[in-house]
Formats: structure tokens, C-alpha cells, sequence
């Protein structure tokens, strides 16, 4: 009798539940596409294809201007967020173990812990005050608090590749008069680009996503995409709202896919 | 000085009270203890000893990649102890050749140059002189990932010379390569080394290795240096146990002492007969005394019963083609090896069979305690 390791496939009920999670993950995106391509006003009756809702989307201004406002948004968030991001990994992967180590992880990941709802009042109130005090009513608001969201999504990436990466490099870089700032730029830097360029896509399709933060934080007139969509679907649920889901889904995509090459790649 | 150098600013390396202490208090770690050696400008010397003996740890502690806890390390005459790896002429060949993947075979070896903000020409030719020096011409413009084993070892090898350091350290290079790729490249380093006259500092815990390469050897053990000396001295004369029996195969008896001269005993062998023995510098055994005696299985030979200085009984015979290594109980019980050369077609000896075994002149040594 052979003795066979656990398998999870031979737990009874496997393939069902399989099946059911794959259908519910995909099948309301599969029907949200399908119908930003209907002829006609209804969400649940195909009445042919058409390309109306596409062309009315772009169309649209305030469309064009939330759009715009969320991915300049996500670009520097996410870019400010990985430059610090890679600042945390190197002074937490590239020193010696120092007292408050495992604090400084927990506290860069604090984001990922904390339910954003909670952020999101407490920023409410913070930037309220800073508001009273100062006057200032811009966008330095929304790319603060997206900054200090995207952060740990952008760490842990570099983070991972910075751990991986062979340390007699640096040293042969050292022994071979390499000037620590000349190592860094020469051989850490270069072998550490598909991190940094992971944790950027991935900040940036976090930052693009976000609802909850941009909805305590956002003054008027500040509006991203997702927080416009989720204002106009109160009023009335258009297939041109489905439109905008599905082009935001594909460049949603487009991101995933190439911080997925990038990540893959490795020494290259 | 301890291994008879005459200690000038020519020398090569210079390392004096030398200790590396990892850690503190109760946890602490002592890597290195009282290290002193030194080494010469020109010399293929070697560090060898089991793995954890702190042989890379030293080597380590010349690169710059460790500070010493205590002590001062000398290259060419310059303290070098609180300088940094890129402040030192010397250069380093990894155990894994930490080749820089991002970067093709003829930027990795002009690297160093590059750093040291040589001109664009001199880099050039430099990178193009050690790419024929290890043979690699046609590979230059290759990653490391598309390169062999032996492959990278040459491109390691040419990186790390290519500076022209005062002194190459190799941490035990050859231990990634198969047998024949190992002997091959073992006759390279050799040659290259030749060729540069750059001064080798080569870990290894390969005994064979370290005596059919090195000028001289460093045996360690435990963070210490046991002895140094030619591979001939640390073959034929260990004065410990732990380099006698690391480095070849080798017969201990326990003998009492007869009487001592200057640098000799003589010791009562196994039998009653007795035989001059070497001791090691300023050891003085008082008659009587039990001393502990070694002797290579090729130092003695097997001869008839009743001659040789010894006398015993076959335990077993064990047939290697080359030569026959053939076991034997002495009379008062100690075991024995002796290794004959089958130089013609002889007859192995059986258990049992009854042997004398005869002692080159000179041939016992005796070990500290």
C-alpha cells in the first residue's frame, strides 16, 4: 500500500468549490464587459453589439477630468512612494540587525493592517485641521495619503529582491575599489530594477483603485475615477459607467501583466 | 620571526596578535586566535584546514570584508586594519566568483580599472591582456549566466588580476568544479601566477591540493595556526597531531622515552628495540616518559619475520593496484599501516601471517603534546 502524501485535489467537494470560486471571481467582470458593449440601455437584455458607450465615455469631460486627476495621482504617488520604499528595504536588508528592527517592518506594513476605513477617518480629521490652519486646499492631500498607502505595497517587492540578492557582489564590488556610493550605483541599483519597477506598477494600480482614502481625503472638485463612478452610479446605472469599468480593467491589466515579466525577470 | 622570515616592509603580508571575536559576552564567538604570519611577495601560500578552522575568516580579515577584534595586518608594509576592501590592493576571487550578472565578461574583468578611474584605453587593453591571459577572448562580450563552471572561474580569476593587486586572495576556488576540471584549473592557477608574479593567498581544505600547489602552508585548526611550513615539512614533519593527521595517512605509537640528546630521543618501540626519534624545537621528554611517535605508511617497509625494527601479525591486506596498504597488529597490541609498492607482481600478505617491518633511517618524528 502506498502511502500517499496529502493531496488537497482528493478533499471531497475540490473541483466544486474550485469552479464556484473561478465563477464568482469572473463571471460579474465577464458580464460587465459584455454589456459596456450593448446596444441598448439595459444592464440584463443584449440588444447587439455597439461601440455607443465607448464613444460617449470619451466624450465626456468630467470623465477625461477624473481620469486624468487619477493617473497623475497614481504616477506620483507611487513614484514618491518607491523612492522611500527603497530607502526602507536597503536600510532594513543592508545593515546590521539593529534594536526595533522587526517594530520599523511592522510600522512600514502598517497600511496593510489597518482597515482603511479607519485611515481614512483619521486622516479625515488630521487633514481637516491642517486645512483650518493652513488654507491650503490642494491636491497635496490626496498624493500624501496615497504616498503612505502604496508604500508597503511597493516595499515588499523590492524588499524580496534586495534578499535574494548575492551580498559578495557588493563585496567583490568593494574589494574591486568600488566606493560604497560607486557599489550602490554600479551593481546594487542596476540589479535591483525589476524590484523597483514591480513595487512602482504595483503601487500605481493600488493608488489608481483606491476608493475609501480618496473619499475622506479628496476635497470638492477632486474627484478620481473610482470615487466619479461610484457618484454617478448612485443617480443611475449606465452602460457607460460599464465602459469605463472596462477600459479601466484593461489598463488595470496591461500594469499587472508587466509588473508580472518584470518580476519574473531575474539577474538579466 | 616564528616561520623564519626576516619580517622586512617587502614582505607581502604581515600579520601580527591577530583575533576576530564575533558577538559578545557569553554568545561570543572567537573566530581567530593569535594569528601571526607572515607572507612573501612572490609566494603561493596556503591556508588549510577543515571547514569552521577560520581559514576564510582570515582571508576575510586581509580583504577588508571583516575587522580584526585585535592585532595588525600589514600589506607591503602599510597598516591596512581600519581601512575599507576598496582601499586595499589586494583583490579577491569568490568561492561562488560573485560575477556581476548585469554585466558582460569584458566589463566584469575591466571593473576594477573602471573604479580606479583608469583612461578608456588603458582599460581596454587591460581587459583585452587578461582576457588572453585566462583564454577567454572569444567569450568577451558573453553574461556570466551563458559562461561554464571553469568558464566563470576564468573570468573570476581575470577580474581579480586585472587591477594588478599586490596580492590575489582565492577562497577556495576550485571547490565548485569537477575532478577534472579541478585539476586542470589547478594547473592554470599555477601558471598564472608564474606568468603575473603576483603573490596568492589560496584557502582550501583539499590537503592534496594545498601540497601540490603551494610554495608554503599554513595548516589551521580552531582559529589558530598549527604549523607553516613547505609542503615537504608539513608531510614529513608535523610537530601535532591534528596536521599529522589531517595532511596524508598516518601510524601514531605510543612509546616510552630511553634517554634525550639535542633535538633527538631515542624511544623503545613496540618489540623492545630502540630507535631515534626527532623532536619537535624545545621539546625536552624526560626519560621514561610516554611520547607519542609518527610514522607515514610508506616510511616503513615489510620485511621477513624476526628482521626489521618491529615485528607483527597481519590483520588484513587491502590491494590498491599502485600498492597494497597492509594492516598489521604490533606485538604489544598497537595498530599499524604500512603502504608497499606493488612494483612488481607480489603476493599480498594474508591475515595472520606473521611480518617484520623495517624503519627508513630518521623517519620518526615526535609530536608535541
Amino acid at each position: 500500500m502506498a502511502r500517499r502524501s496529502f493531496e488537497v485535489r482528493r478533499i471531497p467537494g475540490f473541483g466544486a468549490i474550485a469552479i464556484l470560486t473561478i465563477v464568482l471571481l469572473y463571471v460579474p467582470i465577464l458580464i460587465l464587459v459584455t454589456f459596456s458593449f450593448n446596444a441598448g440601455r439595459s444592464q440584463a437584455e443584449w440588444e447587439g453589439f455597439s461601440l455607443q458607450w465607448y464613444r460617449a465615455a470619451f466624450a465626456n469631460e468630467q470623465v477625461q477630468d477624473v481620469s486624468i486627476r487619477s493617473l497623475w495621482l497614481a504616477i506620483a504617488a507611487a513614484g514618491i512612494a518607491t523612492v522611500l520604499a527603497t530607502l526602507a528595504a536597503l536600510g532594513t536588508t543592508r545593515v546590521g540587525r539593529f534594536r526595533g528592527q522587526t517594530l520599523i517592518y511592522a510600522l512600514v506594513n502598517q497600511p496593510l493592517m489597518v482597515p482603511e476605513v479607519v485611515t481614512g477617518i483619521a486622516l479625515l480629521i488630521f487633514v481637516a485641521s491642517i486645512k483650518v490652519a493652513t488654507g491650503y486646499m490642494g491636491m497635496g492631500y490626496l498624493v500624501a495619503a496615497h504616498t503612505a498607502f502604496c508604500i508597503p505595497f511597493a516595499y515588499l517587492p523590492i524588499r524580496a529582491r534586495l534578499e535574494t540578492l548575492d551580498l559578495n557582489l557588493e563585496r567583490a564590488a568593494a574589494d574591486l575599489y568600488a566606493s560604497p556610493v560607486q557599489a550602490f550605483r554600479h551593481i546594487t541599483l542596476p540589479l535591483l530594477v525589476p524590484g523597483i519597477a514591480a513595487g512602482f506598477m504595483l503601487g500605481f494600480v493600488i493608488s489608481l483603485d483606491t476608493v475609501v482614502i480618496t473619499e475622506f481625503v479628496k476635497s470638492a472638485g477632486q474627484d478620481t475615477l473610482p470615487t466619479y463612478m461610484l457618484g454617478q452610479l448612485r443617480r443611475a446605472v449606465t452602460p457607460e459607467m460599464n465602459a469605463i469599468a472596462s477600459l479601466f480593467l484593461a489598463l488595470s491589466l496591461v500594469v499587472v501583466t508587466a509588473f508580472f515579466l518584470v518580476s519574473r525577470r531575474r539577474g538579466a | 620571526m616564528k616561520d623564519g622570515s626576516d619580517g622586512t616592509a617587502t614582505d607581502a603580508i604581515e600579520i601580527v596578535g591577530l583575533d576576530k571575536v564575533y558577538g559578545q559576552g557569553a554568545g561570543a564567538f572567537r573566530a581567530l586566535t593569535g594569528i601571526d604570519l607572515t607572507i612573501r611577495s612572490g609566494e603561493f601560500f596556503t591556508l588549510l584546514g577543515p571547514s569552521g578552522c577560520g581559514k576564510t575568516t582570515l582571508l576575510r580579515v586581509i580583504a577588508g570584508f571583516e575587522n580584526p577584534t585585535e592585532g595588525s595586518v600589514r600589506i607591503s608594509g602599510e597598516e591596512v586594519a581600519h581601512l575599507g576592501p576598496n582601499k586595499r590592493q589586494v583583490n579577491t576571487v569568490f568561492q561562488n566568483y560573485a560575477l556581476f550578472p548585469h554585466m558582460t565578461v569584458a566589463q566584469n574583468i575591466g571593473f576594477g580599472l573602471r573604479m580606479l578611474g583608469r583612461s578608456r584605453t588603458e582599460v581596454a587593453a587591460t581587459t583585452a591582456e587578461m582576457l588572453r591571459l585566462v583564454r577567454m577572448e572569444e567569450l568577451a562580450q558573453r553574461r556570466p549566466a551563458e559562461l561554464s563552471g571553469g568558464q566563470q572561474q576564468r573570468v573570476a580569476l581575470a577580474r581579480a588580476l586585472a587591477p594588478h593587486p599586490r596580492v590575489l586572495l582565492l577562497d577556495e576556488p576550485l571547490s565548485a568544479l569537477d575532478l577534472k576540471l579541478r585539476k586542470e584549473m589547478q594547473g592554470e592557477l599555477k601558471r598564472l601566477q608564474a606568468e603575473t608574479g603576483i603573490t596568492f593567498v589560496f584557502v582550501t581544505h583539499d590537503q592534496e591540493e594545498a601540497l601540490t600547489m603551494s610554495d608554503r602552508i599554513a595548516v589551521m585548526s580552531a582559529g589558530r595556526i598549527l604549523q607553516r611550513g613547505t609542503p615537504h615539512e608539513i608531510y614529513h614533519a608535523p610537530t601535532e597531531r591534528f596536521v599529522a593527521d589531517f595532511i596524508g595517512d598516518t601510524n601514531f605509537l605510543t612509546v616510552p622515552v630511553v634517554s634525550v640528546e639535542a633535538g633527538a630521543a631515542q624511544v623503545e618501540l613496540p618489540g623492545g628495540r630502540t630507535a631515534p626519534a626527532r623532536l619537535p624545537e624545545g621539546a625536552r621528554p624526560a626519560p621514561g616518559a610516554k611520547v607519542t611517535v609518527v610514522i607515514r605508511p610508506e616510511q616503513a617497509r615489510l620485511v621477513p619475520p624476526g628482521e626489521g625494527e618491529m615485528q607483527g601479525e597481519v590483520t588484513s591486506s587491502v590491494f590498491f593496484g599502485t600498492d597494497t596498504h597492509v594492516h598489521a597488529r604490533l606485538t604489544d597490541g598497537q595498530d599499524f599501516v604500512l603502504r608497499r609498492q606493488n612494483a612488481g607482481e607480489l603476493a599480498d600478505p594474508s591475515p595472520g601471517d606473521r611480518i617484520g617491518l623495517a624503519l627508513g633511517d630518521g623517519v620518526l618524528r615526535v609530536l608535541k603534546d
